[in-house]
């Protein structure tokens, strides 16, 4: 049984700054990371191959030649083997490219029963990519899992959907999007970090995959990318007593008529 | 006629995005297509009375909505129209990825504002956990998703007509449903709430709920929470999380307890118009976002306010 | 997974551990080396400057590729009175062909990641994110290290995990730190637009100032360093933990004064503050190196050995610790068995000449430890300046008068001969 587990490298948002005096966003000192809920992605896949020896874990990532780095991580957690599109238009891809692109790499590796996804990336949030490579390979989706469990061919999900719980049954292959409620990720440990750098990486490039050019330009155009202006009073009492800072807060909230 | 073809399973958003869905049509002279699933004939008049010109009414055996998905896709595509708009439940954005996939269209997720500039159609959603603000020009067909409650619902109007054509539609079975169990709502609706509280990981145990509790008493609030207290500790439901990926909420007053404001969560509270942090970290970037904000222990901030407040 | 064994492991990827697994992995040498931050670089106090003929010993021309802010071009001391201040700016001119030895300001994260990066491309295998909890040992020798619940055995561990490391405690060749043998640094990185770094020090696009600070601490022992970095300040004091005690401050109030005195804000005014840490420094040179550097299966390197001199004007850490990393692996690589190695180190470092700098400097702390080097002094010598350009249509006094009139105003005739005694021995 083969999963695949799909994970996004991304900008750790902590690390991009709004350009003071402007709303343009400086991301000269992020910093990468694996998506925040990818981790519990990856966790996921490889706890279900620690249950049970017949299921081979593998990564799959698109990203542009800083994603090298993520392979690393990634396989540290447990994969046996990692996948790494390699091409610089992840930088503007969309859901619909990014979900061709990883389609056409799922086709090329050819062995998946079970793939999965997180909800949703960090940086883009775009909640999509799951359930559209299911559409494009013609498989069933479950989305928003938050467990699961495989047995004989196939796959038993719980949902959890805003206002109820669902449990499901697909056959496999099939596609899953994962909350990351579904489980803690590891801190790898030093035998799991350098076992890692031992770990296959296989790499494609946009030209290795069967793709038309049309599939990999991006849906919509991007007009402007803006940060959010805060305009807040930041009135904030540090000094002080206890007692003289719930003072000071008790007449600012009176003053604003909110007691 | 390429007009705006407008989906969500849930009845009441449908007639949210009927809203906006009419008035951008108005804008560019286009009709509505609104698309019911198992509804009632009552219902999909009402649609009509709300704004669309025609309404599809969806039928099939399988009370699972998802399983729609190929044939709602084929509505739309027999309509071609230059826009879909589906509601943004977990359940819409579900369906909505698959359709633009089958459809090679585009999809933008969570829309917070959806307008005609020059003829086309632009939104704006976040980025980065909503650090950022992204505009975007949409390419035509392109489905958008846009959360419930982020536009009323249309006005009925009785005198409106138009026509509702019933269609049977295919279920894909792939996906067998077992036990579905729906989460009772235990507190009061947090949308509509005057006053909130927040409690965040700052909580050390969950009998500490009391002290949130009592000062939520005083000053009448209701409790929400981050997203860690409501799905790692289970401290409070689902519905009680505020955030990118939980409730968006509107107060007069926001207070967080021991919330380090993280934007993903922050984003969720960011149109209260006071917002009130309490914190024991000077630097968290909850502060950044507050009005007022106290650096301190919150078991000595909270109980002296509760003392204060109570005399 | 099959128990591997390395040539040798390295705790630590700071400058020194990353040099020593740089010339180790390229001569063929099996290297493991271990960081707890993330990245390198991540945890360790950014800013500060770096002697290029450091990066020299571990490969020629190495410093080209290095991430380096701006070129040293003036060296400056600056001595702060309660009001004013005093500046000495010795311009050490623009051509950075001919000129050798040279300096560059560096910020750390990513100085160390690219150094450590450097280490990972000549075949050292890197494991970041992992702290190693304990050394182990087996028949009074230091065969390997325990990570979590891992354990990865090596020929030889060596010690680069900085100023407090406990690797060198468990060895039990370190101490506990006395207090007066480190002081005590915060150190902020505020951000301005590269043009304004130059117009307000006077320096063209790739060049840059080293500044040693005096004074404005509050008469706290210690003193300030400010580096300009390329769209960067880094802004720090260093200060000794016994004087912060008797003076009942805390180190973040009195950094904040230093920072808001009036002739440093206007250097940094409308900055925005992008980091900002605190970190210990070995202060007591060459007295406080511990007596044994090795044992058998392991060696210490770096801050983890002491090796930082801090003249007052001048603070070296960075570049002794890439020389002591070098002699690590010359040791290793000339060893004819694992035993030779710590004596082999011992004499490399004196090859490097390591050893007998740190001895020449060794008296130093005695004039930085002075308590009027951080008052008094600076106050006394911005008085006498101030004096010199006084003039206010009154008669004005005799030179000589007023300025011995100033001198024991701060202090006694015979304390100024004393310290400047102490001082001469110590040199
Ligand atoms: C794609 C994505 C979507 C997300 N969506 C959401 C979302 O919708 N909603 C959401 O909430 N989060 C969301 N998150 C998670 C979010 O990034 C943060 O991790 C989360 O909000 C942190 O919760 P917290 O503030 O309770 O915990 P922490 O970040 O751990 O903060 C705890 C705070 O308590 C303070 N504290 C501790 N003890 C005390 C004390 N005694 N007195 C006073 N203060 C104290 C600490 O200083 C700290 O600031 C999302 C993340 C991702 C990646
Ligand atoms: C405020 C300040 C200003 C300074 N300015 C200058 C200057 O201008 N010029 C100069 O030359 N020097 C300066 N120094 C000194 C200089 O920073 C140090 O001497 C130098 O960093 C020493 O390098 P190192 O490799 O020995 O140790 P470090 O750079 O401290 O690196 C040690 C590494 O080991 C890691 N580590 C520690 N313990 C473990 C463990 N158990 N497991 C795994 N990893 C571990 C740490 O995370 C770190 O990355 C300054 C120091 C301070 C504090
Ligand atoms: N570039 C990518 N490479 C691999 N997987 C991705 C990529 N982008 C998104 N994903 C996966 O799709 C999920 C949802 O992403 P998104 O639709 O962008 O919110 C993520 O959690 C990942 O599992």
């Amino acid at each position: 049984m083969d999963i695949v587990a799909c994970y996004k490298w991304v900008l750790d948002e902590q690390d991009i700054k709004i350009v003071p005096g402007s709303l343009l966003l400086d991301t000269s000192r992020a910093k990468g990371k694996i998506s925040d809920y990818d981790k519990n992605v990856i966790e996921e896949a490889v706890l279900q191959a620690e249950k049970d020896d017949t299921v081979t874990v593998t990564a799959l990532t698109f990203g542009n030649a800083k994603a090298k780095q993520s392979l690393k991580d990634a396989l540290s957690r447990g994969p046996v083997k990692g996948y790494w599109v390699n091409d610089a238009a992840a930088d503007i891809a969309d859901g619909f490219v990014t979900a061709n692109v990883l389609t056409a790499a799922l086709k090329k590796i050819g062995a998946y029963d079970l793939i999965l996804f997180g909800e949703g990336s960090s940086d883009a949030y775009g909640q999509q990519v799951g359930p559209r490579v299911a559409a494009l390979l013609g498989i069933p989706v479950v989305t928003f899992v938050t467990k699961l469990e495989i047995s004989e061919g196939k796959v038993m999900a719980a949902r959890k959907i805003g206002d109820c719980t669902e449990d499901v049954t697909v056959n496999l292959p099939a596609v899953i999007t994962l909350l990351p409620e579904v489980c803690k990720p590891r801190i790898p440990g030093l035998k799991q970090v350098l076992g890692a750098s031992k770990k296959p990486v296989q790499e494609f490039k946009l030209a290795d995959l069967d793709l038309v050019a049309e599939n990999t330009l991006p849906k919509n155009k991007i007009k402007s990318i803006q940060g959010y202006a805060m305009d807040r009073k930041n009135e904030i009492y540090t000094d002080g007593t206890v007692d003289e800072k719930v003072n000071t807060l008790i007449a600012s909230l009176t003053k604003e008529g909110l007691l | 006629m390429n007009g705006i073809f407008v989906y969500s399973e849930d009845i009441a958003v449908t007639k949210q995005l009927l809203n906006i869905g009419r008035s951008l049509a108005d804008v560019l002279q286009v009709n509505v297509t609104a698309l019911a699933l198992n509804e009632t004939e009552t219902d999909t008049a009402g649609l009509i009375a709300c704004g669309a010109e025609k309404v599809i009414a969806l039928s099939g055996s399988n009370p699972w909505v998802e399983s729609y998905a190929e044939s709602i896709a084929e509505c739309i595509a027999k309509e071609n129209p230059l826009l879909v708009l589906i509601g943004g439940t977990m359940r819409g954005k579900d369906v909505a990825a698959r359709i633009a996939a089958w459809h090679s269209h585009g999809l933008v997720n969570s829309a917070m504002s959806i307008e005609v500039v020059e003829r086309k159609l632009e939104t704006k959603r976040m980025l980065y956990g909503g650090l950022a603000v992204c505009k975007e020009e949409l390419s035509e067909g392109c489905i958008v998703t846009i959360d419930p409650r982020t536009y009323e619902e249309a006005a009925a109007d009785p005198l409106r007509n138009g026509d509702v054509v019933a269609c049977t539609a295919q279920s894909n079975d792939a996906v067998l449903v077992g036990g579905v169990c729906p989460i009772v709502r235990e507190r009061a609706d947090l949308a509509n709430a005057e006053k909130i509280i927040c409690v965040g990981r700052g909580l050390s145990s969950q009998s500490d709920m009391k002290l949130v509790e009592d000062l939520a008493e005083k000053i009448g609030a209701e409790i929400g929470c981050s997203r860690s207290i409501a799905e790692d500790y289970h401290w409070l439901p689902t519905e009680s999380y505020i955030g990118l990926s939980g409730q968006k909420v509107k107060p007069q007053l926001y207070l967080s307890i021991g919330i380090s404001g993280q934007v993903q969560h922050i984003v969720g509270a960011r149109d209260a118009r006071v917002i009130v942090a309490i914190d024991k970290n000077e630097k968290a970037p909850i502060f950044s976002a507050a009005d007022y904000g106290i650096v301190g222990d919150l078991y000595e901030i909270v109980p002296k306010l509760i003392e204060k407040l109570g005399k | 997974m099959e128990d591997e064994k390395f040539d040798v492991i390295i705790v630590g990827a700071g400058p020194a551990g990353s040099a020593c697994a740089y010339i180790l992995a390229r001569e063929g040498k099996s290297v493991l080396m271990i960081e707890r931050g993330d990245t390198a670089g991540s945890k360790n106090v950014t800013g500060g400057r770096l002697y290029t003929y450091a990066l020299e010993l571990v490969e020629s021309n190495l410093y080209k590729e290095a991430i380096l802010e701006r070129a040293v071009v003036r060296e400056q001391i600056m001595m702060l009175s309660d009001k004013t201040g005093l500046t000495i700016d010795y311009f050490a001119g623009t051509n950075m062909e001919e000129r050798m030895p040279q300096s560059y300001t560096i910020l750390r994260a990513p100085f160390d990641e690219w150094f450590a990066g450097k280490a990972e491309e000549q075949g050292a295998m890197i494991a970041a994110g992992i702290l190693v909890d304990e050394l182990i040992e087996k028949d009074g020798k230091i065969v390997g290290v325990k990570a979590g619940g891992d354990e990865m055995y090596a020929d030889l561990v060596i010690a680069a995990d900085g100023v407090n490391s406990s690797m060198a405690r468990q060895a039990g060749l370190k101490k506990e730190w006395n207090g007066h043998e480190v002081g005590i640094g915060v150190k902020e990185v505020i951000e301005l637009d590269p043009e304004t770094i130059q117009q307000r020090f006077n320096i063209g696009p790739d060049e840059g100032v080293a500044r040693a600070i005096l004074g404005g601490t509050d008469s706290v022992m210690g003193g300030g360093c400010l580096y300009t970095n390329k769209d960067t300040i880094s802004l720090g004091v260093v200060l000794s933990p016994a004087s912060l005690a008797a003076q009942k401050r805390s180190i973040a109030d009195i950094y904040q004064d230093f920072k808001m005195h009036p002739a440093i804000y206007p250097l940094i005014k409308d900055g925005t503050t992008v980091e900002y840490s605190a970190h210990l420094v070995p202060e007591n040179g060459w007295n406080s190196v511990p007596k044994k550097l090795y044992r058998d299966g392991f060696l210490m390197v770096g801050d983890a050995a002491g090796f930082v001199i801090n003249t007052g004007t001048m603070i070296r850490g960075i570049d002794l610790a890439i020389v002591s990393g070098v002699a690590a692996a010359r040791a290793v690589l000339k060893a004819a068995a694992p035993a030779d190695v710590g004596q082999l180190y011992m004499k490399e470092l004196n090859e490097l000449q390591l050893i007998s700098t740190m001895q020449l400097f060794a008296g130093w702390p005695q004039i930085t430890g002075l308590p009027r080097m951080s008052s008094v002094y600076p106050d006394l010598a911005n008085e006498m300046i101030g004096s010199l350009f006084y003039v206010d249509g009154k008669l004005p006094k005799r030179m000589d008068k007023s300025m011995l009139q100033i001198l024991r105003k701060h202090v006694g005739i015979g304390q100024v001969l004393a310290d400047a005694w102490k001082g001469f021995k110590a040199l």
